[in-house]
């Protein structure tokens, strides 16, 4: 079988003849299986496989008979894949594929006897970087990890994007099934729940689909705010919620806020999920997004030298995921030079960020941003005005021009009606107190901070 | 004369059909370690996602382009779509399924509802499946319209390369590049009447390549200066 298959000739000879744009878009996508009397191509969606069907089909039948020699030869498009031709390379195995297919029907007509779980194997507790922000809900989840459906059940945890909620998730469910190798441990998106029960009603087969969530031993359910306003969707769950939690499975659920705060969710979803414990997930302070960068160069296998992290740390304020794309950057990079990672070399890599970055953060843009966030007027800002709502948002933008730009006292001063150099270090230190005792001023001080140097 | 001015109109808006974007073909200038990066990615043995920006005619095409092929040379599907040409957020269902997902001018739906939810979706699908996936779009992520924070974040989970246009060296080695592949014999003293005659963007200058190649064999002429000023100085007069 290590001949080129029928359907490789084919797209060579296609490439000759149709324009390189069409042909990536519509001809590389598709998979062939390939018989004697048949050429079966299998598109990823009806789309493809109508423009295929209109455009090329008349094109690829004579092609492919000419090639086989063999007139009769019929070619067919569907929508569908073959199994496992793609990324893992490994020469195509019958029993294996055979396996997983029965797997795959498995997973969506809930046969309780095939039940493959579907955990990222490298999220787990031990890869994951714990600190001041993360680390109640990392005790919660251990918890729950070690005694699933009878600690905290279910457990919520919320966070903004990209602060490591999924990696949480995935890691209970390898903790359990470290333990417990037949558990069933389900992960997936609220989207793809969504979907799945979409797709059951037009399939009729709802039954199945609630055989198949109720039949979990563990639910982890992502970004349930994605439920706010599908009526339909929240039904349904509501009641795999219950039957799970009737039975003591554990459910475990993530969402970008608290849950009394999601609109559109029913009520009675709202207490429920409160049900267990819910817990936060914070933005990183400095010290963990340092602490996550060496985790993740670690496991790459890169040394990553402390100035470079502390550098890239404090560039990348917003999220994790952009803390290791701006990461990857770095390594690539330097990779593909073939040069080792120096702060130079990583500010280099990173120059169009920083760039992107400085022109964003200027003190105007502060001035902006910060009497926006605080519902009073630039002009209040840059004014004599001392009556504390306008001062208070007035310190914390000079406070962050200190931070975030390099301009001089002197020169904030000048930008603020012209003020003097010590009344911005007045503010600056007025709000580091603040911050310290107040949790608000802290939270609008970080978010402010958080806008300013990311979108 | 009219007849060249039809001619030209006609083949301005055909250039491409017969362009094969390849790596071999990239002329990289400033944008070695960007093409160099694509191309681990196309031989999998780099990042997963990749990020590309830059303004038109910068190269991002080409690079999505070059990625697809490789993939269907070793063998395996892949996908480029630009996102400002399809019209439904559906045409990306199934898309995990392959090997590769090349989607070009992502800017174009930013802002849309169904189509940031489609996006999103299928980032998370393709990272489960282990999917490699190019993105493309004008501007870097951090200025994108986007409105689903979700979707953001996910954008920037690779590298993000800029893409920087060719500086006019850059140009002249790539229209020596298409020429040789055309058969075409293009002195430097035809590049340099072109680069004085056409606007300087890649782009221009390749459809204007494309049109002395039609002119030279239609008239059954070489490629010399005479017929460069036929072809481009009467396509600018008013008949």
């Amino acid at each position: 079988m290590s001949q080129k298959t029928l359907w490789s000739r084919c797209q060579e000879k296609l490439a000759a003849d149709i324009p390189e744009q069409q042909l990536n878009t519509w001809i590389r996508p598709l998979q062939a299986i390939e018989d004697k009397e048949q050429l079966r191509l299998l598109a990823p969606n009806r789309f493809v496989q109508d423009w295929v069907k209109q455009n090329y089909l008349k094109q690829i039948q004579p092609l492919a008979q000419s090639l086989t020699n063999n007139p009769s030869l019929t070619v067919i498009i569907d929508v569908g894949t073959a199994a496992k031709a793609k990324i893992s390379a490994q020469p195509s195995n019958a029993t294996t594929d055979s396996i997983r297919a029965k797997k795959a029907i498995a997973m969506t007509h809930g046969l309780p006897e095939q039940f493959e779980h579907n955990l990222n194997r490298t999220f787990t507790f031990d890869t994951y970087v714990s600190g001041k922000s993360n680390q109640l809900a990392r005790a919660a989840a251990i918890q729950v990890a070690e005694n699933p459906g009878s600690s905290y059940n279910p457990l919520f945890i919320y966070g903004g994007v990209g602060l490591g909620k999924t990696h949480l998730m995935h890691a209970i469910g390898n903790q359990v099934i470290e333990a417990n190798p037949q558990a069933r441990i389900l992960y997936l998106h609220s989207e793809r729940y969504m979907q799945d029960m979409v797709r059951s009603i037009q399939s009729n087969t709802v039954n199945t689909f609630k055989q198949f969530y109720r039949s979990l031993n563990i639910l982890l359910i992502d970004d349930i705010q994605f439920f706010a306003g599908k009526d339909r969707t929240q039904e349904e769950f509501f009641h795999t919620f219950n039957v799970l939690m009737e039975n003591g499975q554990q459910i475990v659920m993530s969402c970008d806020r608290y849950p009394k705060e999601i609109e559109g969710l029913e009520e009675r979803l709202k207490s429920r999920f409160g049900w267990g414990l819910t817990v936060a997930i914070e933005p990183p302070e400095l010290e963990t997004r340092v602490a996550i960068l060496q985790s993740k160069a670690e496991l790459m296998g890169v040394s990553l030298p402390h100035e470079v992290a502390f550098f890239i740390g404090k560039r990348i304020r917003s999220n994790i995921r952009e803390l290791e794309g701006a990461l990857r950057r770095v390594i690539a990079t330097s990779q593909f030079i073939g040069a080792p990672i120096t702060l130079d070399s990583a500010k280099e890599a990173l120059k169009d960020l920083i760039a992107l970055q400085n022109r964003m953060v200027t003190i105007e843009n502060i001035q902006k941003t910060v009497a926006q966030y605080f519902k009073v007027r630039i002009e209040d800002i840059l004014s004599s005005g001392r009556s504390r709502s306008i001062a208070r948002p007035r310190q914390v933008a000079m406070s962050l021009a200190k931070e975030l730009t390099n301009h001089s006292l002197p020169e904030i001063g000048k930008a603020f009606g012209g003020r003097d150099h010590t009344t911005v270090i007045h503010a600056c230190r007025k709000i580091a107190e603040l911050r310290e005792e107040d949790s608000r001023i802290e939270e609008d001080y970080l978010t402010l901070l958080r806008t300013l140097t990311n979108n | 004369m009219s007849d060249t001015v039809q001619y030209a109109m006609q083949y301005v808006f055909d250039f491409g059909t017969q362009a094969q974007h390849t790596f071999e073909q990239f002329v990289p200038g400033a944008n070695a370690v960007a093409m160099g990066l694509v191309t681990q990615l196309a031989e999998r043995v780099g990042e997963p996602q990749l990020y590309l920006w830059g303004v038109p005619a910068s190269g991002k095409t080409h690079m999505l382009q070059a990625a697809c092929q490789r993939m269907g040379a070793q063998g395996l599907p892949a996908a480029y779509l630009s996102l400002a040409e399809a019209l439904h957020p559906g045409v990306l269902d199934g898309l995990e399924q392959l090997a590769l997902v090349a989607l070009d001018d992502i800017q174009a739906v930013m802002g849309l509802e169904a189509w940031e939810l489609a996006l999103f979706d299928l980032i998370n699908r393709l990272r489960e499946q282990q999917v490699l996936l190019l993105l493309a779009a004008h501007v870097p992520p951090a200025m994108l319209a986007v409105r689903l924070p979700d979707l953001a974040s996910r954008l920037s989970w690779g590298p993000v390369l800029r893409l920087e246009t060719l500086d006019d060296a850059g140009k002249r080695e790539v229209l020596r590049a298409h020429a040789a592949e055309r058969g075409m014999e293009l002195s430097d003293e035809v590049i340099h009447f072109m680069f004085a005659h056409l606007p300087r963007s890649l782009n221009s200058l390749l459809a204007g390549l494309e049109q002395l190649d039609r002119a030279s064999m239609e008239r059954q002429r070489r490629v010399t200066l005479p017929l460069a000023r036929e072809v481009f100085i009467s396509r600018i007069q008013p008949h």
